[in-house]
């Protein structure tokens, strides 16, 4: 029977993602209930499309689903929200550059590093929270997740290059936020 | 503070990120390796990006997705809700078996002259739509293209109302089979959830009542001769809220 064959993909295929679901939607939303609700929508959906999946990264494919679910669930219920992330096209232009904070020439690199490493928990979440939500999701994916930079460009539908450089800028404002804070 | 601007500086910025994550060919390595040697802004920049994904991994805390969200997706795509953790291999057995052999009590209450099964197929067919590609036959908002779709597939087309200015949008319809006749049910949306809304013409018993079985909530009623049934994992309240709305709009 047919309908087997897809709950069993969905198993396969959906099911071994559900942490990663939800860490996304939660960070992209900054709220756990809401992280729930995007995630049941986003496995209904995958649930629906998984006869058309053909093959390929299982994580990457749910996770753009995932993604998907969330942004559209923020125009429905937060357009405020999302509204900024229109408006993200200049700051994207912007190019990365060397960090503005540290001063030319010739420095020890060790304490600065040193003191980045050790940031604490609360100091990080609050510094991803700020981030611009492109630029969130992309970090969310690459430090905390783990993709490769194709793999985000596939989530989340823009070319390595975009990836490299919206990495590179959520990096270095999240650098700035911890030092700024000490 | 100084700005870097210049277009070859930005480039090895990225190239820096693209290093310590390990995205670089063998050559670019190299060429970003001597210029790390010989720049120490590229180099300080280097060690702020290992510095952060070091504190990125051992310092925040991992959050695992809670235990009642994998049953819920279970519900939502045709698993059954079972509490605790449930094994997802062995869910996957048919959702009609868990709702005929493990209901009963739910069920009893359910049954009446009335009802004679059409309950369980008024969910069973909410549920195939809910693990079917498409969970509707026929996708439209417009009450005028849902109401002749069913002409020709059923003998008698269902009061089909628009309640989206009431926040349930109409998503379609599909026809479903209780016993041995087709009949149809429109499908509504409430955020992310469905509603199936089954109609069975000829009700020779009427019926007013609200259930709750397995995580559905049910509401059947009947009006003008027709036994209205609701379903959906909406809460009570609103699902309540549908049906009064379905029930008092002029046709």
């Amino acid at each position: 029977m047919s309908g087997e064959d897809t709950r069993a993909r969905f198993e396969r295929i959906v099911r071994p993602h559900l942490g990663d679901a939800y860490a996304l939607a939660r960070w992209i939303t900054g709220d756990r209930a809401d992280a729930e609700d995007i995630v049941q929508e986003a496995c209904l959906r995958a649930f629906r499309a998984i006869n058309g999946y053909s093959g390929g990264n299982t994580r990457a494919w749910v996770l753009t689903i995932v993604r998907n679910t969330a942004y559209t669930w923020l125009a429905r219920n937060r357009s405020a929200v999302v509204t900024t992330v229109d408006d993200l096209a200049a700051t994207e232009h912007a190019n990365a550059s060397l960090a503005e904070a540290s001063a030319d020439g010739a420095y020890a690199a060790n304490p600065e590093s040193d003191l980045i490493a050790m940031a604490d928990a609360a100091r990080l979440e609050a510094a991803i929270a700020a981030l611009p939500p492109h630029f969130r999701d992309t970090l969310v994916l690459r430090d905390i997740q783990g993709l490769d930079y194709r793999e985000i460009a596939a989530v989340t539908d823009v070319p390595v290059g975009t990836v490299m450089s919206r990495l590179a800028r959520a990096r270095q404002r999240l650098i700035r936020a911890i030092e700024a804070g000490e | 503070m100084t700005i870097v601007t210049h277009g070859e500086d930005d480039r090895a910025v990225l190239l820096v990120h693209a290093y310590v994550d390990g995205e670089l060919d063998p050559a670019n390595v190299i060429a970003l390796e001597q210029r790390m040697a010989a720049e120490p802004k590229l180099a300080a920049e280097q060690a702020r990006v290992v510095a952060l994904r070091r504190a990125l991994r051992e310092r925040l805390p991992q959050e695992a997705a809670p235990p009642s969200l994998e049953a819920r997706v279970g519900r939502t795509v045709g698993l059954t809700a079972a509490r605790a953790r449930p094994t997802w291999l062995a869910l996957a057995a048919s959702v009609l078996l868990a709702i005929f052999a493990s209901s009963g009590g739910t069920w009893y209450a359910l049954q009446s002259p009335a009802d004679d099964g059409t309950a369980e197929a008024v969910i069973a067919g909410h549920l195939r739509a809910l693990m079917a590609p498409q969970a509707i036959d026929v996708a439209s908002s417009d009450r005028h293209t849902v109401k002749p779709w069913f002409n020709g597939r059923i003998p008698q087309a269902p009061r089909v109302i628009d309640l989206a200015q009431d926040g349930f949008p109409l998503l379609g319809g599909r026809v479903d089979v209780v016993g041995r006749t087709p009949v149809p049910s429109l499908v509504y949306g409430r955020r992310q959830h469905l509603i199936s809304l089954t109609a069975i013409p000829d009700a020779s018993v009427a019926i007013d009542k609200s259930q709750s079985a397995r995580g559905y909530n049910v509401i059947a009623w009947t009006a003008d001769g027709v036994n209205y049934w609701a379903v959906s994992d909406l809460n009570p309240s609103e699902l309540q809220t549908f049906a009064r709305l379905f029930r008092d709009a002029p046709s």
